[in-house]
C-alpha cells in the first residue's frame, strides 16, 4: 500500500487493523506536516507505559461499594435509623433522604492476602488475588441515572456524541492484529446504552468498539452467503481485485482506493480469524475449569473472560466486558449473590490465566460500574444509585496491587479523601498505558478535545505502579 | 508541502483590508462586494463560463497550477445524477444526456433534476445532517419520537419547493412566533403560498428542529439537569446549524480562541428559556369530532383483550380442556377483529391524515411559548457546573456578533425572543448566516468547503481557501432571494465543477495534494444512503414513495444482536416498504441500522456538518456476505436477464451499463463471460431466489447472481469520478 497521502487519509482508511501505527506515529506524521506538534519528550511523570493492553470489566447496573469493597462499620452501627441531617443534601434517582434509613452490608468483610486488603465474602475467588488488586473507594461523579451515568463512565461526559476509552486507546495506540479489530466489546446480556457504551464518537469510525458475539457468528456479516461457496468467493474476490486495481490504475494517487482493495481482503482473513477466536474447544479442561466454564451461573461470563485472554493474545488493544443485571433497587443482597456467582470465578479465573501466561504484566483490568448504591435502604432490603462514592479496582498492567486508594465518609456516602473522578480513572489507564491524557486530543468542533476534558488531575498510574 | 498554498491563501486574505473598528475574525466582517478577475488576465479564459471560473482559475494560475481537463460527458452526466438527486442514471438517462448535441444539455439536464421531486430528498438529507435528525431519544432507553418524521417531511418539501433560505432559518427558529400573523416581516419577502393556513402550520412543523435532539428519558428523576442538556442542546445546535459557530465550548469556560463570552452562550440559553416542547394535533375540529365519534371501537379492542386476560388468569397454569381452547382461540380472534375495526385515518387540514397506530391522535412536536410566569431564570454556570449557578443572564445576541451588524445585544421583547434571534439572522448584511450556507451547499458539491470546518466560522475553523469568492457567492446567494436551485445553477453552470476528478501531476500532489485550490474535482464515496439507494436501483427494486412514518426493512439475525430491546425494531410489514430509500429508514439514535453504521451516517448527538468517509473492512463484509445485498444481486440478474434477453454478450453490456452507466470494453466483456463460464460450472439453486429469475436456467440464473455481485463490489460502483 502507498503512504497516505494526509495525516486525515491515515486516519480514515485503516480498515481494521492497522498495524503498528501507534501514537508515536501520529505524533511524528503531525510533525511532518508541521501541524501542531506535541512534544513527545519530557513527559509528565504519570505517563508509565506499563501496560499494552485493556480488559475493562463494566458491571453494568451500579455494584454497591458497600457489599463489595467499602466495608462501613457505621452502617451497621446505624442499622434502620435516620440518616444523619448532615448527608442529607444529596439528590437522589428515587428516594427522598428526609425519611431514608441507613441499610448495613449485607455481607461480611475480611482481610485478604499478605496485604490485608478488606474484600466482602461476596468474592471468594477473586480475595484469593487480593495482593494483585488496586482497589479504589474514592470514585465518584454526579449523575444518578443509568443512561447518563455509563456514558460518564466510558466518555468522560454525561453528553452523547462523546468517543468511549477504548475508541481513544486503539486510536492513540493501534491495533496490533491484522485480523482482527483493535477494540471489541461483548455483553452477557445487553449493551444498556446502545452503541453509546463503545462508540467512536467524533473520531473517525474506524476506533469504533466491535460488538462481538459470544456465540454463533461473532461479527455482523461475517457468514458467507449461503449461496457463495467458499471457491466461489475466492474466485470473486480475486476478480474483483483484479478490476479494482485496473480502477485504480487509472486515478493514481487516491489512498481510499488502495485501502479499499486491501479491506476486501481483511474482510476475508476475518472470516476465518473471528470465528477461530471464539472457538474455545481447543482450549483444556484445566482451563474451562478455571473460569467457572460449565459451571452453571458462571458459564457465560466465563467463556468471555477466556474469550477476552484470547483477543488479547492475538493482538487487540482493548477489549470492553459487560455484565449486566447489577441494579439492585429490590433486594440487595440477593442480586449480588447472584451476579458475584456469574462473574466471580471467571473474573479470578481470567486474572490467574493472565499471570500464568505472563499476558498479567502487560494486560491492565479495570473493573468499575457506572455507580455505587447507597447506603440507604430502598424498599425492604435494596439500594439505589449512588455516584458521590463508589469503588472500583484495578490489576495487572504493571500495577503493584495490595493497595487501597482514597475513602468515603463514615456512611459510605461520599468521597472525600483522594477522590477518583472517572476522569482520573481514565487518566490512570491512559497513563498506564504510556499516553499523557492531556496530549491525546483530537480536533473536533473547534477545540482539541481529551478524553479527560479538563478533568484527570489526580493521576494515579505513578502511584500504582510502585510498590 | 503546504507551505506554498498557505503563502497563496494569506495573500488572498489580506486582499480584503480591514478597515478601522471592524470585529478581527475574518468571518463577522460583512461579506464584501469584489470584482472577479478579469477574463484577460486568464491563460484559461476560454474555460471561464462564470465568475465562479475567474476566481478560481486565478487562483490556479497564481499558484501556477493547471487546472485538470473537463469531464468526459459520461462522468458529468453520472455526477450530477448523484449530486443532485442521489440515484444512478439509467441507461436511458445517460443516452439522452449523451445524444443531446445542443449548446445547453448541460443546462437543460441540470434544471430537470433540480425539478425532480427526488432532489429534495437527496439535499433534504444534507440539511437532516446538520440538524442532527433522529426518530429517538438516545441515551439508555431510546424514546422513540413519533413524529419527528414531519420535520423529515418540510425539510424534503422545503427544499423542493426552492424555499428562500431566510424563510427556511426563520421557521425553524420562530415559525411559531413570527407567522401567526405575519405582522413583523416585510410584505414583500413573505414567501407566499395560496393557502395561508397550511403555510402557516408548515411553520411551525418547522420548529420540530428543536424537538428531535437527545433526550434522557429517566430525567424526568433530574428535571434540572433535563432542561438544562435541552437548552444546551437547543444553543449548541441553533449556534452550529444557522451560524456556523460552535459555541459548545462556553458551556464551561470563556471560549479561549473566540470573541464569544461565557454570557453570550447563557444569552443564547435565555433566549430559548420561554420556549416549550408542544405537541400539537394535525387536525381541524371535524377531525377531532370523527375520532370521538369512532372512539368506542378503541373501547372495544380494550374490552376484548381485557375478556381474554381474565380467561388467561382462571386457567392459568393448567391444561385447556378442547372445549376451553377454542374458546380461547375465539377470544384472540375477538381481539383482532376489533383492532381490524378501527379506522386508519381521519379528515384534517391536508385531507385525509392516517392515525398514528390504533386510533392514536396525529401529532406533530414542535416549539411554543411558556406562560410568562413559567420561565425559569437563566444562570451563568461556572464551568457549566449545574449545582454552581452564578449570575442571572438575560436573554440577549452574541456582543460582539450584534456589534458587527451594528445591532444592540439587548432583546426588545423578551417573549419574543426567538423570533427577533431568526429575524436578526436573516438580515441581508448578517456576516455569517449566507456564507454559512452557501459554504454548506458548495460542500456538498465538492466534497469540501471553502470554509473546511462548515460548522465553525470562528478562529479555530479553517481559514477559506477562497475568501473572495466565498464572499462574492454569499452576496449573490441573498440578491438571488437566498435561492439554493439558483446557487446550485450557477455552482454546476461553472467549468469548475465540470473538470475532471483523474487528473494530476507530481506537481499538484505536491504543491496542493488536498486540492484546495480546485485544480481537479474530488472523487467521492456514495454516502450510505446513496449507495442503498444505488444498489436498489440498479437492481430495480427500489421503491420511490415520498414521506412518511420512517420505514423498517428487516435485519439478519446478526445484525440485530447488538439491539438491546428487540421490540424497537418493529419491521414494516409490506415488503414493498423495505427498498424504500435510505432517507426513509429509520433512525434510533441508539441502534443504526447497520449498514448505515458501517458506511458512516453521523452521529446523531450534535449537528453533523461533514460525514466522514472512512473506509473499513466491514463495508467489504457487507458488499461480500449480507443478504440483503446478495438478495439485491439476484433481483439485478433477474433484470438483466428480462431486458437483454438470451444472448450473454448483450447481458453482460446491460449488467455494466446499469451498475456503472457505460458499456463493458472489449477486455471487461471478455472478462465477464470468462467468469460467467467458471459460475456456471456450479449448478446449485439459488437460496431465496426472487421470481424474476423462475424461468433461467439455475446454473444460469446463479452464475449471472453472482456477477452481479461482483459489480456491486467494484470500487468504480461505490466512487463517483
Amino acid at each position: 500500500m502507498q503512504p497516505f497521502s494526509s495525516r486525515r487519509d491515515f486516519l480514515f482508511n485503516g480498515g481494521l487493523g492497522f498495524g503498528a501505527l501507534a501514537l508515536g506515529d501520529l505524533l511524528n506524521r503531525q510533525a511532518d506536516a508541521s501541524e501542531t506538534a506535541k512534544p513527545l519528550a519530557a513527559r509528565p511523570s504519570h505517563v508509565v507505559g506499563t501496560a499494552k493492553n485493556v480488559i475493562f470489566l463494566f458491571m453494568q447496573g451500579g455494584p454497591s461499594h458497600l457489599e463489595t469493597f467499602d466495608e462501613k462499620p457505621m452502617l451497621r452501627k446505624y442499622d434502620g435509623q435516620l440518616l444523619p441531617e448532615s448527608l442529607r443534601d444529596f439528590d437522589l434517582a428515587q428516594i427522598n433522604t428526609a425519611d431514608a434509613q441507613v441499610m448495613a452490608p449485607q455481607f461480611a468483610f475480611n482481610k485478604h492476602g499478605q496485604s490485608g486488603v478488606e474484600i466482602s465474602d461476596m468474592f471468594p475467588y477473586l480475595s484469593k488475588h487480593a495482593d494483585k488488586l488496586a482497589i479504589i473507594r474514592s470514585m465518584h461523579h454526579e449523575l444518578f441515572i443509568h443512561g447518563s451515568a455509563m456514558i460518564m463512565v466510558h466518555s468522560g461526559t454525561s453528553l452523547l456524541g462523546h468517543p468511549s476509552i477504548g475508541a481513544w486507546v486503539s486510536y492513540g495506540l493501534g491495533c496490533e492484529s491484522d485480523n482482527l479489530p483493535a477494540y471489541i466489546a461483548m455483553t452477557d446480556s445487553i449493551f444498556r446504552n446502545g452503541a453509546s457504551m463503545y462508540t467512536s464518537g467524533f473520531l473517525p469510525a474506524i476506533y469504533q468498539g466491535t460488538d462481538m458475539h459470544a456465540e454463533g457468528v461473532p461479527i455482523q456479516n461475517l457468514k458467507r452467503n449461503a449461496n457463495l461457496s467458499q471457491s466461489d468467493q475466492r474466485f470473486l474476490l480475486d476478480q474483483l481485485r483484479e478490476m479494482n486495481e485496473l480502477h485504480l490504475k487509472t486515478r493514481p494517487g487516491d489512498s481510499r482506493l488502495n485501502a479499499r482493495i486491501a479491506n476486501y481482503e481483511l474482510a476475508y482473513r476475518m472470516q476465518s480469524a473471528a470465528p477461530e477466536l471464539i472457538d474455545l474447544s481447543k482450549e483444556t479442561q484445566a482451563t474451562h475449569d478455571l473460569y467457572g466454564i460449565g459451571n452453571g451461573a458462571a458459564d457465560r461470563f466465563g467463556k468471555m473472560c477466556l474469550m477476552a485472554r484470547r483477543m488479547v493474545e492475538r493482538g487487540v488493544r482493548y477489549v470492553q466486558l459487560i455484565s449486566g443485571g447489577w441494579d439492585a433497587h429490590g433486594d440487595c443482597k440477593g442480586n449480588h449473590q447472584s451476579q458475584a456467582s456469574k462473574t466471580d470465578q471467571p473474573i479470578a479465573g481470567l486474572i490467574a490465566d493472565l499471570e500464568q501466561r505472563g499476558l498479567l504484566e502487560s494486560t491492565l483490568l479495570v473493573w468499575v460500574g457506572e455507580f455505587g448504591r447507597t447506603p440507604i435502604r430502598q424498599g425492604s432490603n435494596g439500594r439505589d444509585h449512588h455516584p458521590y462514592g463508589f469503588s472500583s479496582w484495578m490489576a495487572g498492567g504493571g500495577i503493584v496491587g495490595g493497595k487501597t486508594i482514597g475513602a468515603t465518609d463514615d456512611f459510605g456516602f461520599a468521597a472525600i479523601e483522594d477522590k477518583v473522578h472517572v476522569n482520573d480513572l481514565h487518566a490512570t489507564m491512559l497513563g498506564l498505558l504510556g499516553i499523557d491524557h492531556e496530549e491525546l486530543t483530537y480536533h473536533f468542533e473547534g477545540r482539541d478535545r481529551r478524553l479527560t476534558d479538563v478533568g484527570g488531575e489526580n493521576n494515579l498510574a505513578a502511584r500504582l505502579v510502585r510498590a | 508541502m503546504q507551505f506554498r498554498v498557505t503563502l497563496i491563501l494569506l495573500a488572498a486574505c489580506s486582499c480584503q483590508s480591514v478597515m478601522a473598528n471592524e470585529p478581527e475574525l475574518w468571518s463577522l466582517r460583512a461579506p464584501k462586494r469584489h470584482t472577479p478577475p478579469s477574463t484577460a488576465t486568464l491563460a484559461h479564459s476560454k474555460r471561464v463560463k462564470n465568475e465562479i471560473d475567474q476566481f478560481v482559475l486565478h487562483g490556479l494560475q497564481e499558484a501556477k497550477l493547471e487546472p485538470a481537463p473537463q469531464a468526459s460527458r459520461l462522468t458529468l452526466v453520472r455526477r450530477a445524477y448523484f449530486d443532485l438527486i442521489g440515484l444512478p442514471p439509467s441507461p436511458q438517462q445517460v443516452d439522452a444526456f449523451l445524444n443531446d448535441k445542443s449548446s445547453n444539455a448541460w443546462q437543460k439536464l441540470i434544471d430537470s433534476l433540480l425539478n425532480s421531486k427526488h432532489y429534495g430528498e437527496r439535499w433534504g438529507r444534507h440539511w437532516l445532517d446538520v440538524a442532527r435528525y433522529a426518530d429517538s431519544g438516545g441515551y439508555e432507553t431510546d424514546i422513540y419520537f413519533r413524529n419527528a418524521w414531519r420535520y423529515r417531511d418540510y425539510v424534503v418539501k422545503s427544499f423542493n419547493d426552492d424555499k428562500p433560505y431566510n424563510i427556511f432559518v426563520q421557521e425553524q427558529i420562530a415559525g411559531d412566533e413570527l407567522w401567526p400573523d405575519n405582522l413583523d416581516l416585510d410584505p414583500r419577502r413573505v414567501y407566499i403560498v395560496p393557502k395561508e393556513k397550511l403555510r402557516h402550520f408548515e411553520a411551525r412543523v418547522a420548529t420540530g428542529f428543536y424537538a428531535l435532539g437527545p433526550r434522557v428519558h429517566e430525567s424526568a428523576l433530574d428535571a434540572k439537569r433535563l432542561s438544562y442538556e435541552t437548552m444546551t442542546d437547543w444553543a449548541d445546535t441553533t449556534a452550529s446549524a444557522f451560524m456556523g459557530l460552535t459555541l459548545g465550548c462556553a458551556r464551561c469556560h470563556e471560549h479561549k480562541f473566540d470573541p464569544f463570552t461565557q454570557e453570550d452562550y447563557f444569552a443564547l440559553h435565555a433566549i430559548f428559556a420561554s420556549a416549550k416542547e408542544l405537541e400539537v394535533p394535525m387536525w381541524n375540529s371535524m377531525g377531532e369530532a370523527d375520532w370521538r365519534q369512532a372512539y368506542p371501537r378503541v373501547l372495544a379492542v380494550q374490552e376484548a383483550r381485557k375478556e381474554y386476560q381474565l380467561f388467561a388468569a382462571k386457567t392459568a397454569g393448567r391444561k385447556l380442556t378442547p372445549e376451553e381452547e377454542k374458546h380461547k382461540q375465539q377470544l384472540l380472534a375477538n381481539i383482532g377483529q376489533a383492532v381490524l375495526k378501527l379506522p386508519e385515518r381521519t379528515g384534517g387540514p391536508t385531507g385525509t391524515i392516517p392515525y398514528d397506530g390504533l386510533m392514536h391522535i396525529p401529532t406533530v412536536s414542535v416549539l411554543g411559548r411558556s406562560h410568562p410566569s413559567q420561565i425559569k431564570p437563566i444562570h451563568l454556570l461556572n464551568r457549566g457546573e449545574l449545582h454552581k449557578p452564578g449570575q442571572r443572564v438575560e436573554a440577549a445576541l452574541p456582543v460582539s456578533l450584534a456589534k458587527a451588524t451594528g445591532t444592540s445585544a439587548k432583546l426588545t421583547d423578551p417573549f419574543e425572543a426567538r423570533k427577533q434571534l431568526a429575524l436578526w439572522l436573516t438580515r441581508k448584511d448578517h456576516p455569517l448566516t449566507a456564507r454559512v450556507m452557501v459554504n454548506r451547499i458548495w460542500h456538498w458539491h465538492f466534497g469540501r468547503g471553502i470554509v473546511e470546518t462548515p460548522n465553525d466560522f470562528g478562529n479555530m475553523g479553517q481559514s477559506p481557501s477562497h475568501p473572495v469568492l466565498l464572499d462574492w457567492l454569499a452576496i449573490r446567494f441573498v440578491e438571488d432571494g437566498w435561492s439554493v436551485k439558483k446557487l446550485h445553477r450557477l455552482i454546476m453552470a461553472s467549468s469548475v465543477y465540470r473538470q475532471s476528478s483523474q487528473f494530476g501531476s507530481p506537481r499538484h500532489l505536491a504543491e496542493d495534494p488536498d486540492n484546495r485550490l480546485l485544480w481537479r474535482m474530488n472523487r467521492r464515496r456514495l454516502e450510505a444512503e446513496a449507495l442503498w439507494d444505488s444498489v436498489h436501483s440498479v437492481s430495480g427494486t427500489i421503491n420511490l414513495e415520498m414521506g412518511g412514518p420512517p420505514v423498517v426493512p428487516p435485519l439478519a439475525e446478526d445484525e440485530i444482536a447488538s439491539l438491546r430491546q428487540k421490540w424497537h425494531w418493529v419491521v414494516s410489514a409490506d415488503p414493498k416498504q423495505h427498498t424504500r430509500r435510505g432517507l426513509y429508514i429509520l433512525v434510533r439514535r441508539n441502534f443504526k441500522f447497520p449498514m448505515f453504521e458501517v458506511f458512516d451516517t453521523p452521529v446523531t448527538a450534535v449537528s453533523c456538518p461533514v460525514r466522514d468517509v472512512t473506509t473499513v473492512a466491514p463495508q467489504a463484509l457487507w458488499g461480500l456476505n449480507s443478504k440483503s445485498v446478495f438478495g439485491q444481486s439476484m433481483h439485478f440478474a433477474g433484470r438483466v436477464f428480462k431486458e437483454a434477453g438470451k444472448d450473454q454478450k448483450k447481458q453482460v453490456e446491460q449488467a455494466w451499463r446499469l451498475a456503472l452507466g457505460r458499456p463493458p470494453t472489449a477486455a471487461e466483456s471478455a472478462r465477464a463471460l470468462r467468469v460467467l463460464r467458471q459460475l456456471e460450472e456450479s449448478s446449485a439453486a439459488l437460496n431465496e431466489a426472487p421470481s424474476s429469475l423462475s424461468s433461467i436456467d439455475a446454473s444460469q440464473a446463479q452464475a449471472m447472481s453472482k456477477l452481479c455481485l461482483l459489480l456491486f463490489n467494484l470500487s468504480e460502483f461505490a466512487f463517483i469520478d
